[in-house]
């Protein structure tokens, strides 16, 4: 199950907040848990430059792209391998939806963009579509090329 | 579709203003307003939309009428034409997730478009259908959704498999109808959907081991596209092969050679998953490893972190087990001490301190100095416990590791942090010999300059109990009495404490000792005062009468025979009323339980994750509250025992049934903890009939059927045994469950009045000698066993017969006797040819009993096992000898 996918800008606001199977009351703990993480790792990290660290039986992978910190957090089948492979699909998509890594002000511009491709590619917890070109299609309800 | 709302070039990034700068939520419903337009303005609407999303982001919460407002507007949006507009609602009406009775305006506009000839609203209009739908609409739809599965477009098909693992929570009965068409999409081209297909089939038949074991059979021969479903295979494999292992003999494992196939796929993703299985197969040979460690070091150079973290966090699990199997890696992993990511370096220091050897730990140590300042507590917390293993592996190197070890406790932290260092320290104290001075005295320098009076009070406390056997206990009362003029109350009355025990145990101190004790009494806190009082009086430093030596000793360092949390517990729940509190009701059972109300947990698949550690034990309370409570079991005493819940159905049937076995001096109390997971019957009169034809010292003597048992809301029945006094009796019941059901209207949810009589066959249950012994540990074995004294030692010597590996013999054993294994000795190094194991435990009637076994394996995997038994009764240790004689 992915846990949870979470945008934030440099300054640790939170831009997009998606949780799957995670209770109201651990949200904010979550939140807070993560911004803390990116804040004191992610400082000097090269864009897409994966982190990853894990918490008990959870995995999370983080990177940065542009201005904007990305953060996935799984368990069981969702371990750090495949949530690198979400976390690839999330930070290609968006740099796609943006042209380029994002500044806070790009990212909001494309807000509703980003909003489809990451319901595109997880769906309540699970990891739905992979290929950033097919996405790119599904936004505007086009069928895959490749079938 | 989505527009961005100023448009701009973007290379003009100066206007930095977020285009929601003072975006308010009530401004944003009104705008939602546009939806109710007759002529829709399809950009306007996405950008409203994109309001709206932003502020369910954000974490914004929309009342139940604003939210219904908002629904019954977006629906209306499906008038509209624009294909980028319709994604949107798509996913606006998914986030808003409206309740049963408002769905119904979106259903038939669904499900037209579940029906479209353009693919897309298919795919779409399925999740969100799925996702707000509820049992009855979904049996509507379930037709077009098995067609979905198997429809030409993957996108189409994996909607319908994605859904699928979802509704599986809320509506099993309905996805385990779709067996053949997922077994259909699992043969797709499309890399994803078979993805999709693969979790969802293995989630429909994960509690039939048979057909998870043909699914994996037949896709390990084929050919499985897309890596992530490869990696779900890999691991649906070793859950097989766990399963298997125990049933075949020795021989070729199963599967192995696809395990080992998959070291050399393409992805790197599913490379790894491969070696992680491997390396957690159970009682893996060296010969299995060796591959899979050697994929593993490659990794570990690799330029990715997630690949390297993944290397060397397998790489720390096997060092735990096989830590001879890692050595190879360790120039790899010294590398990785000064990688960036700080959880790949943590990992990499505490997988060199179980891999490395006595000659390196000194070079290791000083790299770990450097590394220890910029990393966070709470990696800081995994090293010392590390680097505790390692000083109690290498008893010799314990200078340089205490050297270490009080060097940081100077350093800045928090209590956690503190609290592991101290720990360390006390524990090599206790065990190494040599290191107790020194160690002490880093103690003492500690607690000069503490900031947290429960560190202060463990060190002192700890003080009182070795101070006194040093070969100069004087120098450490300054540091004791010094906390009396320093500290606040709490560590004064603890100190106290201290001096009196440096009183008691040294007589060239104790006049010294009272004229310090005397300068307390004017203490400005009460318990530190009392405390003063007390001890002068007990130590006769009044010129009071003295106590004898023994009762002064064991009032001043005997130790509550009861658990801390246990005693708690049963304070909390002691009224008061005439009769005083009795510290002999406490139970002494330590050993956790899952709650026996609990539904018991589906097979964990074999994930190779850690499982978060279980709570403190309080069952034993709410099982002694719960007997006596019932008054046919009132009179049977206090409670021995109770066991942990035995299953006596299999997982996923009508109904699940697990049983608890009470022990008392006369008597057995059998707790049958029943579920009933069918929605539509009541079952009434639940007993169960038990058959002790194969007990013959057991006679049933009473049974409390339970009158009621509703879908889903467990309930227990008991039956009751008596047995000779004093004896283990051991046997074997058989058990049917006997009930009158009683069919539920599912619309009113009342039963029906007329039931049928019916019966479910449940699996046998025994009281086995186990049963008899409750697992209590004790902190240092050699002491026990030293004042446990030889008066009733028993030793003798036995053969096991062949056994895989000695691991598998100790693990028999222990089980046998059901006693607690002391200092970590139950884990077996691997190919070890010899292993002692210590047990404790207490034996019904309060005996306690102490065991140290010796195994033996020779070339033909014969084990012999000599076992040497103290008690405080002869005929207790007898009774263990026997237990292992007839076992």
């Amino acid at each position: 199950m992915i846990l949870a996918v979470l945008f934030a800008n440099s300054e640790g606001n939170i831009l997009v907040e998606r949780f799957n199977g995670v209770p109201a009351e651990e949200r904010l703990h979550w939140r807070s848990f993560l911004v803390k993480l990116g804040a004191e790792n992610l400082r000097g990290a090269k864009n897409e430059e994966l982190l990853v660290a894990c918490h008990k039986s959870v995995y999370i992978v983080y990177t940065v792209l542009g201005d904007v910190s990305i953060y996935v957090v799984g368990k069981d089948e969702y371990d750090e391998l495949a949530l690198s492979e979400v976390i690839f699909v999330i930070t290609s998509a968006v740099k796609d939806a943006c042209g380029k890594p994002p500044t806070e002000r790009l990212f909001l511009d494309k807000y509703g963009k980003i909003c489809l491709c990451l319901d595109e590619i997880v769906w309540k917890g699970c990891l739905e579509n992979t290929d950033k070109e097919r996405i790119k299609r599904l936004i505007r309800l086009k069928p895959p090329v490749d079938f | 579709m989505a527009q961005p709302f100023v448009k701009k070039d973007d290379d003009d990034e100066e206007a930095e203003y977020s285009p929601f700068l003072g975006i308010e939520k009530g401004a944003v419903l009104q705008e939602a307003r546009v939806f109710n337009d007759p002529q829709l303005d399809p950009r306007r609407c996405s950008q409203v939309i994109t309001k709206l999303l932003y502020l369910l982001n954000q974490g914004e919460t929309f009342t139940k009428v604003e939210a219904t407002e908002v629904f019954f507007a977006v629906t209306k949006l499906f008038q509209s034409r624009d294909i980028g507009l319709r994604r949107m609602v798509y996913l606006m009406i998914k986030e808003l997730s409206p309740c049963a009775d408002e769905v119904i305006i979106v259903t038939s506009s669904l499900m037209k478009d579940m029906n479209s000839k353009t693919d897309m609203y298919r795919a779409n209009a399925i999740r969100v259908l799925c996702r707000i739908t509820d049992g009855t609409l979904l049996t509507q739809i379930e037709r077009y959704l098995k067609q979905a599965i198997v429809d030409k477009n993957p996108v189409v098909a994996s909607a319908a498999l994605v859904s699928g693992i979802h509704i599986l929570q809320t509506n099993p009965e309905i996805v385990k109808r779709w067996s053949n068409e997922v077994q259909e999409a699992v043969q797709s081209r499309a890399a994803l959907v078979q993805f999709h297909a693969l979790a969802l089939l293995h989630q429909i038949r994960q509690n039939d081991r048979l057909a998870v074991s043909k699914l994996v059979t037949s896709l390990t021969r084929g050919s499985v596209r897309s890596p992530l479903a490869q990696c779900l295979l890999i691991r649906y494999t070793s859950q097989v092969i766990h399963e298997s292992a125990s049933n075949s003999q020795t021989g070729e494992r199963p599967f192995f050679d696809y395990l080992e196939s998959c070291l050399r796929h393409k992805a790197e993703m599913v490379i790894l998953e491969a070696a992680r299985a491997i390396t957690e197969l159970n009682g893996v040979t060296s010969r299995e490893l060796t591959p899979a460690i050697t994929v593993l070091q490659l990794f570990l150079s690799s330029s990715k972190p997630v690949l390297r973290f993944a290397a060397i966090r397998t790489l720390n699990k096997v060092a735990m087990t096989h830590p001879m199997a890692v050595t190879n890696c360790n120039i790899d992993m010294e590398s990785l001490i000064s990688d960036q990511n700080r959880s790949i370096a943590t990992l990499a220091i505490t997988t060199l301190l179980k891999t490395g050897n006595e000659s390196s730990v000194d070079r290791l140590m000083k790299q770990i100095t450097n590394f220890m300042s910029d990393i966070a507590d709470e990696f800081k917390i995994v090293v010392v416990e590390a680097i505790r293993s390692l000083c109690l592996k290498f008893p010799l190197k314990y200078r340089s590791l205490m050297n270490f070890l009080s060097n940081i406790l100077r350093e800045e932290g928090g209590f956690e942090y503190k609290k592991a260092i101290i720990d360390s320290i006390v524990i090599l104290i206790r065990d190494i010999p040599e290191a107790k001075e020194s160690g002490l005295l880093h103690l003492c320098e500690f607690i000069e300059d503490c900031e947290f009076t429960y560190l202060s009070t463990q060190i002192l406390h700890f003080l009182g109990i070795e101070g006194p056997k040093t070969s100069d206990p004087s120098k450490y009362i300054r540091y004791i009495y010094n906390r009396v003029h320093l500290e606040n109350a709490t560590v004064r009355a603890s100190a106290v404490s201290t001096m009196a025990k440096f009183g008691a145990k040294v007589e060239s101190l104790k006049p010294r000792i009272f004229v310090l004790l005397r300068r307390c009494l004017l203490d400005s806190d009460d318990e530190v005062r009392d405390r003063a009082t007390l001890y002068l009086n007990t130590l006769g430093g009044h010129g009071s009468e003295v106590e004898t030596d023994e009762n002064m000793n064991e009032f001043l360092f005997g130790s509550l025979e009861v658990p801390l949390v246990n005693l708690e517990t049963s304070l909390k729940n002691y009224e008061p009323s005439d009769e005083s509190f009795d510290i002999n009701s406490v139970p002494k059972e330590i050993k956790s339980q899952p709650l026996a109300e609990k539904k018991a947990p589906g097979k964990k698949p074999a994930t190779g994750l850690a499982a978060p550690p279980s709570g403190p034990a309080t069952t034993v309370d709410a099982y002694e509250r719960l007997l006596s409570s019932i008054a046919e079991f009132s009179s049977f005493g206090k409670l021995f025992k109770s066991s942990a819940p035995v299953e006596l159905t299999e997982a996923g049937t009508e109904y699940t049934v697990n049983v608890v076995k009470h022990i008392f001096d006369r008597h057995v109390v059998f707790q049958y903890n029943c579920t009933n997971t069918i929605p539509e019957v009541l079952l009434e009169n639940v007993a169960v009939i038990v058959d002790s034809s194969d007990a013959e010292e057991f006679s049933e003597v009473a049974s409390k059927p339970l009158p009621s048992l509703p879908y889903d809301s467990p309930g227990q029945t008991f039956v009751a045994f008596e047995k000779p006094d004093g004896v283990t009796a051991i046997g074997k019941f058989s058990n049917i469950l006997k009930f009158i059901v009683k069919e539920v209207d599912p619309s009113t949810g009342e039963a029906e009045e007329d039931g049928v009589e019916d019966e479910y066959q449940l699996e046998d249950l025994e009281v086995v000698a186990a049963d008899y012994i409750l697992k209590v540990g004790v902190s240092n074995f050699r002491n026990a066993w030293e004042s446990m004294g030889a008066d009733y030692e028993r030793v003798d010597e036995y053969g096991l017969g062949p056994r895989e590996n000695l691991t598998e013999a100790v693990n028999a054993v222990i089980n046998l006797l059901g006693m607690q294994p002391c200092e970590g000795t139950e884990v077996v190094p691997s190919n070890s040819r010899s292993h002692s194991c210590l047990l404790s435990g207490v034996y019904i009637g309060n005996v306690k009993v102490l065991v140290r076994l010796s195994f033996g394996i020779d070339g033909q995997r014969d084990v012999a096992m000599k076992l040497a038994v103290r008690s405080e009764d002869e005929s207790v240790s007898d009774a263990i000898h026997e237990i292992v004689a007839s076992g």
